[in-house]
């Protein structure tokens, strides 16, 4: 069964490695406000900050553009950096990026490979501990809001989101209204009919390959549309 | 100070309070949209904002520590919250030194090792005081440390204690701040039960100060229960 718990509460009596828990005595408590599951002794956050993984999927804006680097803004406690030999086009400082996290390197910058300009649009921010729920499970919920309103999105693990094209009101609209009911259920019938979109069928994808395909999707909803 | 106001009458205290009574006690989370995680107190006639930033990059550059994050606290009163002169020029004496005393409190609850070269910003607000303000302010701020997801390895609550004569009273207003014998402010981790703040102005005997804990782990209970309720009912429906 699951519950709501808090920074401090006891998850399990046995010293178990959970995510977001700490041992103390031999017992396991959360760091964390989250759903703690029981049987699968995992804690999910409701609340909570991005860190950096390899191959992670941000959406960015380009701060200061160098000889050779650019810095990006990432939504974190770490700055991005670009370093040419990674990319091909020239960016600009104020240009929205997406790119993939190579590392994390030792002062605390992350390095960023593969960037792509994302041209107009504008940029919106959530939690990152909403970017799942945003995606849903095999990403019906972004596929949902991106056929319903002919907006091409693309979603960053970082809890930023670039919107470009159809209308971008109305997938805004959505897309808060998803994060403000991350915890309740229901919610893809919810923004299914707020959107007007047809219902999507249930696929298992895997976590890492979630966020890819959602680019890759809105690259084809937008050839679709021209 | 010493007047010749009688803060206790017939066994109750001038807002009708027994002594070992709490005042009202209301808390709201993600109050402010742009902070990462945020919450309003009301505790008696005392309204607070807390809330939180980062972490981000430490700056300036030299305060950053490369094993881990540095907290930065600021307590403020806005000009209009007493009667007294606070705020109008900055910061004064008294705002750096509970500026100064609540970062720590938090230093010792936030899990810093994970957050290496970053500066977590906590900043409160006073807008309406009466007394026992940096007390509501620690309250305030740990559920918006805890609504913000940067984790913490508890939730820390925090209340006065002090004594009017012989007796020992819980959770001063105003008036009794300035008019009592003694004032205690304390700040306790409910899990171990681990003091993470005591200051005190005037004396209290060795039985008279082990009362007045005795009150403030006995009030913690209601705290963090509150503090609980809060977080918790902003997700059910």
């Amino acid at each position: 069964m699951r519950k709501i718990v808090i920074p401090g509460d006891l998850l399990t009596d046995k010293p178990l490695r959970i995510l977001d828990a700490i041992v103390e005595d031999n017992k396991t408590y959360s760091t964390i406000i989250g759903l703690y599951d029981d049987e699968k002794k995992s804690l999910i956050p409701l609340e909570g900050l991005w860190y950096p993984n390899r191959d992670d999927v941000v959406v960015g804006i380009i701060e200061e553009s160098k000889l050779n680097t650019e810095t990006v803004i990432l939504n974190a406690p770490y700055k991005g950096l670009i370093i040419s030999k990674y990319s091909e086009s020239h960016m600009s400082s104020g240009d929205f990026i997406e790119a993939n996290v190579k590392e994390l390197d030792k002062t605390g910058t992350v390095i960023l490979t593969r960037p792509k300009i994302l041209h107009d649009g504008k940029i919106i921010r959530i939690k990152p501990s909403k970017v799942n729920r945003v995606l849903g499970k095999a990403n019906t919920m972004i596929k949902q809001i991106t056929e319903g309103t002919k907006t091409r999105i693309v979603v960053g693990l970082n809890g930023l989101i670039w919107l470009n094209g159809g209308n971008i009101d109305l997938a805004i609209k959505a897309i808060e209204t998803v994060c403000k009911e991350a915890h309740t259920s229901g919610l893809t019938e919810k923004i299914g009919t707020m959107v007007g979109a047809p219902k999507q069928p249930n696929q298992k994808i895997s976590k890492e390959t979630e966020t890819k395909e959602t680019t890759e999707n809105n690259e084809k909803t937008e050839e679709e549309m021209i | 100070m010493k007047g010749n106001i009688e803060l206790i009458k017939d066994g109750k205290r001038l807002d009708g309070r027994l002594p070992g009574d709490l005042r009202d006690i209301k808390i709201k989370t993600n109050v402010v949209k742009n902070a990462q995680g945020s919450a309003y107190i009301e505790w008696g006639n005392n309204k607070i904002i807390a809330a939180i930033h980062g972490p981000n990059e430490a700056l300036p550059r030299h305060t950053a520590n490369p094993n881990k994050a540095v907290v930065k606290c600021r307590y403020m009163m806005a000009p209009f919250s007493s009667s007294e002169e606070h705020g109008r020029s900055g910061m004064n004496r008294r705002a750096v030194e509970i500026s100064k005393v609540t970062g720590e409190v938090f230093e010792n609850v936030i899990l810093l090792d994970q957050f290496p070269g970053t500066e977590i910003s906590i900043y409160i607000e006073v807008i309406q005081s009466d007394g026992g303000t940096r007390a509501a302010g620690i309250t305030c701020a740990a559920v918006a440390l805890a609504a913000s997801g940067i984790p913490i390895k508890d939730l820390p609550f925090s209340v006065s204690a002090g004594k009017v004569g012989e007796t020992v009273i819980l959770d001063l207003n105003k008036i009794e701040d300035n008019y009592s014998d003694a004032d205690m402010p304390v700040a306790v981790l409910p899990r171990t039960k681990e003091v993470v703040l005591l200051q005190m102005d005037g004396s209290l005997t060795k039985k008279q100060y082990t009362d007045a804990m005795a009150l403030i782990l006995e009030s913690g209970k209601k705290i963090s229960k509150i503090q609980r309720d809060a977080l918790i009912s902003q997700y059910s429906q």
